[in-house]
């Protein structure tokens, strides 16, 4: 089936199967690479976009269920954003594979006003893993950007 | 830095990898590549005695083990390996490959193909896979030649033994012993009865490790073709050369006909060593004339190369005193169904198991064993996790016989400057004292030591190794400096940027790093054992100096001697030594087993920092991953059949796991570089087993589920001692 | 293949009754995965992302919540954390933040995952699913509602139309026991509803369904140790628990006498 979607405020057509993911999409058909399927099972976020502002796992979301909603992925962010200058500026990242589904994620919880302490913000990164085991110096710089 | 910045550089450029800018082994598109599906066995053990592909469309090339059988077998220190397999070894094992044009018509095709067996016995355990009447999984050895293969194979023909390695001190040698311990003699046994003589008190256990994944984000993505009679792979691995020795020996080339291009990778941690998916992808390419792609779906990772399984059985001695007096292990490790780096995992574990400790008698036994189980490879800790579980443990158990604080009683016993290892090398640049110190201070030992524990390690580096980089003074005035040193996420390309810069004496943003190729990298071993800042700091010395003498190329080439006799032990296990330990504090919920981990410490030797942000991911990320390994992490096989090969089933740390982690790196102005990546690694474990047990628990087997810590329930809290 | 994207509930209804085999999205996280599992392929899909009406959310009497509102609005809702204590956190301790934000309450319910948590929460609090067709709208209890591991009493040309949640009269407790990461889904979980004259215990994922037993419910006395202790174990006994990775029939047995206590004692006070 034909679609439209809406990726980083661009509008793009795409020919797909109703059953494909929409990390498929962004992948295979749009060459956008910092969307990953690592687990597939909607469990580790590195497939994380947002959908209207909100992170959801973009390996288990129908790409029909995406018509008609924003998708940002980290390319989507302005230069300028501080989540990214954190990330960048504490060194938090080892190989970097989970880190644009970690400052989306990061941007969502800033977004809502749910990064106050250290605490709400591991909680917030449930379902966002990192096999480098970097959290501590991701839970400081979306603390730092939070500021 | 690496080059490929897809923003524009402003005040504070964003790093590539937060914005997804990093191409990955897995972002790498040639153009016109056809993609490459396995279709596995479904049985752990027999042989194949169909394939039928007639529902396979035409286009699809399709190939079975027939197809391959010319090539050789391949293996990093046993030739064991066929590039497609007709007498499938494990439940994951490739039988066909198939190729087709785009992703989903492979995997059509794949789906398509039945396969039909005659299925055999398999053996999973590693102890029973000893047993004579074990079915065999290799009917035969052989050792293989390449640089992987750095010490002698002892295999014991008839039996699914591969390697048999041993530490015998001197006074335990010229006995006549058989040539498989089946398991811990009996303290009157002949040998040993003289060592354990001296000893007060003997303490003895049964230790257990299972199979665990090691979940790199990225899977292996691999992709080959053929350039004018030249192999050019670009796969994400830690070994671009022993790949390209092990590729060229398969196709008969000289090496210098392979191209290994290593793109950075997401994440490998010892899964993505020697030869994986390229040999099959290289044939796939031949067979085909057009590039191919192989990518593994998350399923396969986790059957593609595990953490060896372990049993230990271990038995000290010591003086009412506590002066440890003597020490004896028998060890089997499951490599599975292909040794793959095995041996050498056999080896590690058996010296790290005596620990940083003097005695005056080791003996040592360990074996490595064929299963039918997927094969177990490197994995962070090399062997050192599963052996300092048991020897860590077990000075907690003694210290409880003996009435002696566990911090004083390790204290008493450390190796210091000078002393000599039960592989008869001298130590010297140790700070064990400090580092026990340390970790006993930050969980407040003197302050009531219930649900507190502690733990220190001793790990080896590759020895022998060397490694070799080149500078390059670009016409821009800035200096390239290739070398083999892989990325995985370890900061290497910034650790070589910086000690580049430092040697240099430029700026660095003056130096540039490109990713691993062989074409232009010098030989280089491998990037593990946490060996390459150490190795490449003195290197780039070397060629720094090379290139002020010599103009616009320097080449700087370590060579680090050593190694250690199979059948006694002695030599030298490591040129230098990576020391850590770790206190952890526990609550147990004692009616549900639930252990809470209040707070968790590790303390690791650095020697010199080279880029302080890395070096402090590498402590925290060892930390967390041994964390998972404590408390849940698992590969469940039933009848040789892995029953989670999914993150759902199998649970790494997450943020919240890891919320009580802290740690420290203990620096010596001036001292050599140390490498960091895995030193965190195997103290972990058994410092929080021991806080678990100072609540009166006898944890013995890992993971530390609720379940097996409500069972190892020893009796009502005792008191401390 | 098709994908139906109806704007109306009448309209949904007409399409299943016509393809009682297109499948139902809703958020479809349980469906992505099953897909990607290779598990699950359709030619007819009906979403019911576009139909307004099973967005519909109140708080005015019972707790209606239309059945495509979200495990994350539930759970944030101030009205049900404040007058549904207990609704809001089996909500919320549904796997992450990022699954929340699209996972549905209709699709939890349809789904009958034993290892979920909001089942024992819902059965607990006499929560009740409005299930139409185009035969006409019947209400359900959920209790009545799953009846095993993935298996439902719906029709097929039947959906969810909205789960309606009656105000507690009583305090609510929902105790999540996980055994691997502090994001795994859990071994043990424990629902306690105290109402007028009683409670409502419900134990989930240690089998094949949400287990609640009124009989044993019945014996038990506010405050008092010794039947708190004994409504425990009598459910221990009861229910036949099941092993997988999260742990064994045995554990589970063990845990589930433990947690029923503790439930317990939270709705003593
Ligand atoms: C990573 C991960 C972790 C999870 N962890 C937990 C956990 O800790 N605890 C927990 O409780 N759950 C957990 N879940 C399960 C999750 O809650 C369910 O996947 C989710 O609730 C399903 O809702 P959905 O709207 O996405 O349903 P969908 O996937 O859209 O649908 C689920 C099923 O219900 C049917 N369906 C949907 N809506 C209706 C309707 N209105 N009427 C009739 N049929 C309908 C669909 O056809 C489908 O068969 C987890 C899921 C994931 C992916
Ligand atoms: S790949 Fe989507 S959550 Fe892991
Ligand atoms: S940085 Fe490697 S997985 Fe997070």
């Amino acid at each position: 089936m034909k679609i439209t979607l809406s990726v980083n405020d661009r509008s793009v057509d795409v020919d797909v199967a109703p059953s494909t993911m929409l990390v498929d999409v962004l992948r295979d058909e749009l060459g956008i690479t910092s969307a990953r399927a690592t687990c597939g099972v909607g469990l580790c976020g590195t497939c994380t976009v947002l959908l209207d502002g909100r992170p959801v796992s973009s390996c288990l979301l129908m790409a029909p269920l995406a018509i008609g909603k924003r998708i940002t992925t980290v390319e989507g962010l302005p230069d300028d954003d501080a989540v990214v200058r954190c990330f960048s500026e504490r060194h938090a990242f080892q190989c970097g594979f989970c880190i644009p589904g970690m400052v989306l994620t990061a941007r969502d919880m800033i977004d809502t006003g749910r990064a106050n302490t250290p605490e709400e913000i591991r909680e917030g990164l449930g379902g966002n893993l990192c096999r480098c085991g970097c959290y501590v110096k991701i839970v400081d710089a979306i603390e730092e950007a939070a500021r | 830095m690496t080059a490929d910045m897809r923003r524009s550089p402003g005040p504070s450029p964003a790093d590539p990898r937060v914005v997804g800018g990093l191409d990955y082994s897995i972002d790498h598109h040639v153009p016109g590549a056809w993609h490459l599906r396995l279709v596995r066995s479904d049985v752990a053990a027999g042989r194949v005695v169909d394939i039928d592909t007639t529902g396979v469309e035409s286009d699809v090339t399709i190939i079975t083990p027939a197809d391959v059988a010319a090539y050789g077998t391949f293996g990093c220190q046993i030739a064991d390996q066929r590039v497609l397999a007709a007498e499938p070894k494990f439940a994951g094992d490739p039988v066909v490959a198939v190729v087709a044009p785009t992703p989903e018509a492979a995997r059509e095709a794949a789906a398509s193909i039945q396969l039909d067996y005659d299925e055999a016995h398999g053996v999973f355990n590693e102890f029973e896979a000893a047993t004579a009447s074990a079915p065999l999984v290799h009917t035969s050895h052989a050792s293989a030649s390449g640089d992987a293969a750095y010490f002698a194979m002892r295999p014991l023909d008839g039996t699914n033994v591969c390697h048999r390695f041993r530490i015998r001190t001197p006074e335990l040698r010229g006995y006549d012993e058989p040539e498989l311990i089946r398991e811990l003699p009996p303290l009157d046994d002949a040998t040993m009865s003289d060592a354990f003589a001296g000893s007060d008190i003997v303490v003895e256990e049964t230790f257990r490790t299972p199979a665990a994944a090691h979940v790199p984000m990225e899977p292996h993505a691999t992709t080959a073709q053929w350039v004018d009679g030249r192999l050019e792979v670009i796969t994400g691995t830690q070994t671009p050369f022993n790949l390209r020795q092990d590729l060229a020996a398969l196709f008969g080339l000289d090496p210098a006909d392979v191209r290994v291009v290593a793109p950075a990778m997401g994440g490998s941690f010892g899964a993505k060593t020697f030869m994986r998916t390229e040999a099959i992808t290289a044939v796939a390419a031949a067979f085909t004339g057009k590039p191919v792609r192989c990518v593994l779906d998350r399923d396969e990772v986790f059957s593609e190369v595990t953490r060896h399984a372990s049993t230990v059985w271990m038995r000290m001695g010591a003086t009412r005193e506590g002066r440890f007096v003597a020490k004896q292990m028998v060890a089997y490790v499951n490599t599975g169904a292909y040794a793959d780096c095995g041996p050498g995992v056999a080896q590690k574990l058996g010296y790290a198991g005596v620990g940083p400790y003097r005695f005056d008698h080791v003996a040592v036994d360990s074996y490595c064993t064929y299963t039918n189980l997927p094969p177990a490879g490197a994995f962070r800790g090399y062997g050192a996790m599963q052996s300092a579980w048991a020897s860590e443990r077990l000075v907690d158990m003694l210290a409880g016989e003996l009435h002696i604080d566990p911090v004083e009683l390790r204290r008493m016993n450390l190796l210091r400057d000078g002393d000599a290892f039960c592989t008869g090398e001298i130590m010297h640049d140790t700070h064990f004292e400090e580092l026990l110190d340390d970790a006993a201070k930050a969980v407040a030992w003197n302050d009531g030591r219930d649900g507190k524990g502690v733990a220190i390690i001793l790990k080896g580096m590759q020895t022998p190794s060397r490694a070799e980089v080149a500078i390059h003074a670009l016409p821009d005035g800035r200096f390239e400096v290739r070398s083999a040193t892989a990325d995985m996420g370890q900061g290497a390309p910034e650790a070589l940027t910086r000690m580049a810069a430092d040697v240099l004496g430029v700026p660095p943003e003056h130096i540039v790093v490109p990713p691993p190729d062989t074409d232009l990298a010098p030989y280089d071993t491998r990037t593990t054992s946490s060996r390459s800042t150490h190795m490449m700091s003195r290197a780039l010395a070397a060629a720094a100096d090379d290139l002020r003498a010599n103009g616009t190329v320097g080449h700087g080439r370590i060579v680090n001697d050593g190694g250690l006799d199979p059948d006694t032990g002695t030599g030298v296990a490591s040129s230098h030594w990576h020391q850590g330990a770790a206190a952890a504090h526990v609550d147990v919920d004692d009616e549900t087993g639930i252990i809470d981990v209040r707070s968790l410490y590790a303390t690791s030797y650095a020697g010199r920092v080279v880029h302080r942000a890395a070096a402090e991911l590498q402590n925290e990320g060892s930390m967390i991953m041994s964390l998972g390994t404590a408390l849940f992490e698992e590969l469940t096989y039933v009848d040789g059949q892995l029953v989670n090969p999914n993150l759902s089933e199998y649970n790494i740390a997450s943020a919240l796991d890891g919320a009580t982690i802290h740690h420290r790196l203990l620096e010596t102005p001036g001292a050599e570089v140390h490498g960091l990546g895995e030193t965190a690694v195997p103290p972990v474990p058994p410092a929080l087993g021991n806080a678990v047990a100072s609540l009166g628990y006898h944890p013995c087997r890992l993971p530390m589920t609720p379940e097996r810590v409500l069972a190892s329930r020893v009796h009502p809290r005792q008191e401390a001692p | 293949m098709s994908w139906h994207m109806p704007t109306t509930v009448d309209e949904v209804l007409r399409l299943k009754a016509s393809k009682p085999d297109a499948t139902v999205v809703a958020g479809g996280t349980f469906l992505g995965l099953v897909i990607r599992q290779g598990l699950l392929d359709s030619d007819e899909w009906i979403s019911l992302q576009n139909v307004d009406e099973l967005r519909a959310f109140g708080t005015a009497g019972d707790l209606s919540a239309g059945a495509m509102v979200t495990h994350r609005r539930i759970e944030t809702e101030p009205a049900v954390r404040r007058d549904w204590p207990g609704v809001a956190e089996a909500f919320g301790v549904v796997a992450s933040p990022r699954v929340r934000n699209v996972a549905t309450i209709g699709g939890v319910l349809a789904d009958a995952d034993y290892a979920s948590d909001p089942p024992a929460m819902l059965v607990a609090s006499r929560a009740v699913a409005e299930v139409a067709s185009v035969r006409g709208m019947r209400r359900v209890p959920i209790e009545e509602l799953i009846v095993g591991h993935y298996e439902t009493e719906l029709d097929d040309d039947e959906i969810i139309t909205r789960v309606l949640v009656p105000r507690p009269t009583g305090s609510a407790a929902y105790r999540k026991l996980r055994t691997r990461s502090r994001e795994d889904r859990p071994a043990v979980s424990v629902a306690a509803v105290r109402e007028t004259g009683g409670v409502r215990v419900v134990v989930g994922a240690v089998s094949d369904r949400p287990r609640h037993y009124p009989d044993i419910c019945a014996e038990w006395r506010p405050g008092d140790e010794q039947s708190t202790r004994e409504v425990a174990a009598a459910y221990a006994d009861r229910i036949p628990c099941l092993d997988d990775g999260r742990g064994s029939a045995e554990y589970r047995r063990q845990v589930v006498s433990v947690e029923v206590r503790r439930a317990l004692m939270q709705v003593s006070r």
